[in-house]
């Protein structure tokens, strides 16, 4: 009997997880399907055309949105992967739960809070919301995942490859440009992709720190949803997806997936 | 002058870890620390500018006790539980799967999960508000293969909103218990099988228990953001709910009122936080008397 309802589970377990995998896909290639439809309404299939897409780059409000993620995205990324950086190189005497206490907020508290925080400095100073929260925002959540990455692979390099680049007559900036950075780079180069495409993909942030005038991607998605869909906004869909896979393949390649989840 | 040149230059040569450690640091404290201590002392203590003084006031506080705001946090409350149940008995069955069933391209496989998660919120609502509308696919799926008479609208139910929920924070379950699954050393489960034990006794007994601190992480991970969600009720249950979620941005961006928002954000941090303790209080009680050691 017991053995029975073991084969039962072995064969269903599977099947289980292929539902699964389903769940999780089939939104997705509905809305990549019909980002494709030839037809204003969503309902019926009307054929391939890449009308929305073209449409895209038709409408000023979309581009507009488009300039300000982009904008904040490669804002946040420059400044939190070089402030993070700075901060991971000159800490190494630091205990690594130093570091992971100060910075693990920024990724375990949920965003409704760090929104919250930074809408507050800006009202408190009274300092206009658009640009600068958001690079805020965003930036306080790229520190949650560039100090840990870049500082498991630092703590991981021989301290004696620098000491010897010293020794042999380098001056310190030398050393830093020339062996720090190099034996750095792939990290730097994973976290900054993360952190681009958290800031691509952000909503709470921005839903709290973008003005009328300033707008995300994502905000622009949502007061689309308020009225009458556009069928142009599957096409956006698509493409912030497609941006993310290509950078979550290329994370995959890198193996830093395996290195986050081992160090955690 | 050169003199004074070298000397500021070498002054910045020595104090360089310090000016490397300073804007993280600064960034993180004036836009996380501060604002978010001082939300918190706002959330009871006003500053009266006329009297200069401080005044103490719990009344933010006292106002979730009303049946009002209880009714909310019910409400979000038993949307978070149920999120987290059904994110439970999905991620579980598939962290342990790719752990111990899949050979290759394993870390590929997880990340296939994680990706839909990873893009923006609102796109993964907007695919399902695409899905489950009137004239949604899969309403006009089935009303032409003829199982349903009319088009039915599954937006704006208590079943619409829990898809959207699950769909969004599962995968946060899946990594964490991933994480420790991976770790359990397989000659204990080895050895379980060689006591004698079923693969069915070897997960309860073993496996199970040893996983256990990646399933209260991610019960966390899933728990407390479900909790203060907003744009999931708001677009997928039709606003037919008032959520705590949607009372924090109400007040901050609506009524401008950040005393009652600093108030409604600190406590909607703490009910699941407290939900969680008890919890954990209570299962070790429970497992003490079990043991009998108590």
């Amino acid at each position: 009997m017991v053995e029975k309802r073991n084969i039962f589970i072995r064969a269903l377990h599977p099947v289980f997880v292929y539902l699964t995998y389903l769940f999780l896909y089939v939104p997705v290639f509905v809305i990549a399907m019909f980002s494709f439809n030839n037809s204003r309404y969503s309902v019926s299939w009307k054929g391939f055309s890449l009308r929305w897409y073209a449409e895209l780059f038709k409408s000023v409000e979309i581009l507009d949105a488009l300039y300000v993620s982009l904008v904040v995205a490669i804002f946040a990324t420059l400044i939190s992967v070089l402030i993070g950086t700075a901060l991971v190189i000159a800490t190494r005497w630091w205990k690594s739960w130093i570091s992971y206490l100060i910075f693990y907020p920024n990724v375990v508290l949920p965003d409704i809070a760090l929104a919250v925080g930074v809408l507050s400095v800006f009202a408190f100073f009274k300092m206009p919301i658009g640009y600068g929260s958001l690079i805020a925002g965003h930036t306080l959540i790229g520190l949650g995942f560039v100090v840990p990455i870049v500082r498991s692979r630092f703590v991981e390099l021989d301290p004696v490859l620098t000491e010897a680049s010293l020794d042999l007559g380098a001056t310190g900036y030398q050393t830093f440009r020339k062996v720090l950075i190099p034996l750095l780079r792939p990290s730097l180069f994973a976290s900054a992709l993360i952190v681009f495409t958290l800031s691509l993909d952000d909503f709470l942030i921005a839903f709290f720190c973008s003005s009328p005038k300033v707008q995300t991607l994502s905000i622009y998605v949502y007061s689309q949803m308020k009225e009458t869909v556009d069928p142009s906004v599957n096409a956006i869909s698509v493409l912030l997806l497609v941006c993310s896979s290509i950078v979550a393949l290329i994370l995959c390649s890198m193996k830093v997936v395996d290195r986050v989840i081992h160090n955690d | 002058m050169v003199a004074m040149l070298k000397k500021i230059k070498k002054i910045f040569s020595r104090e360089l870890p310090f000016l490397f450690v300073c804007p993280a640091l600064l960034w993180q404290v004036l836009f996380l620390y501060i604002p978010l201590g001082i939300l918190f002392g706002h959330s009871f203590i006003k500053y009266v500018p006329k009297l200069k003084t401080f005044s103490f006031t719990f009344k933010y506080y006292a106002k979730i006790f009303q049946p009002f705001s209880l009714k909310i946090i019910y409400n979000s409350f038993m949307l978070a539980f149920q999120t987290t149940l059904i994110s439970f008995m999905i991620a579980y069955p598939l962290a342990y799967f790719l752990t111990f069933k899949i050979k290759r391209f394993r870390t590929f496989f997880l990340m296939l999960v994680m990706l839909p998660s990873w893009t923006s919120l609102i796109i993964q609502i907007y695919a399902w508000f695409f899905l489950l509308k009137k004239d949604g696919i899969i309403s006009m799926a089935l009303y032409n293969i003829g199982i349903i008479s009319e088009p039915i609208h599954i937006l704006n139910s208590h079943t619409s909103m829990l898809i959207g929920m699950v769909y969004c924070y599962f995968p946060f379950m899946v990594l964490p218990i991933y994480a420790v699954l991976e770790k359990i050393d397989r000659r204990l489960i080895e050895a379980s099988s060689d006591l004698g034990a079923s693969r069915w006794v070897t997960i309860k007994k073993v496996i199970f228990p040893l996983s256990s601190p990646g399933v209260v992480a991610g019960l966390f991970l899933v728990f407390i953001p479900a909790f203060g969600e907003f744009a999931i009720p708001e677009f997928l249950g039709g606003s037919k709910k008032l959520f705590w979620g949607n009372v924090i941005v109400s007040k901050f961006l609506d009524y401008r009122d950040w005393q009652a928002g600093a108030a409604a954000t600190y406590s909607g941090f703490m009910f699941p936080i407290m939900t969680f303790v008890l919890f954990y209080f209570f299962v070790k009680i429970l497992r003490r008397k079990k043991r009998g050691v108590c």
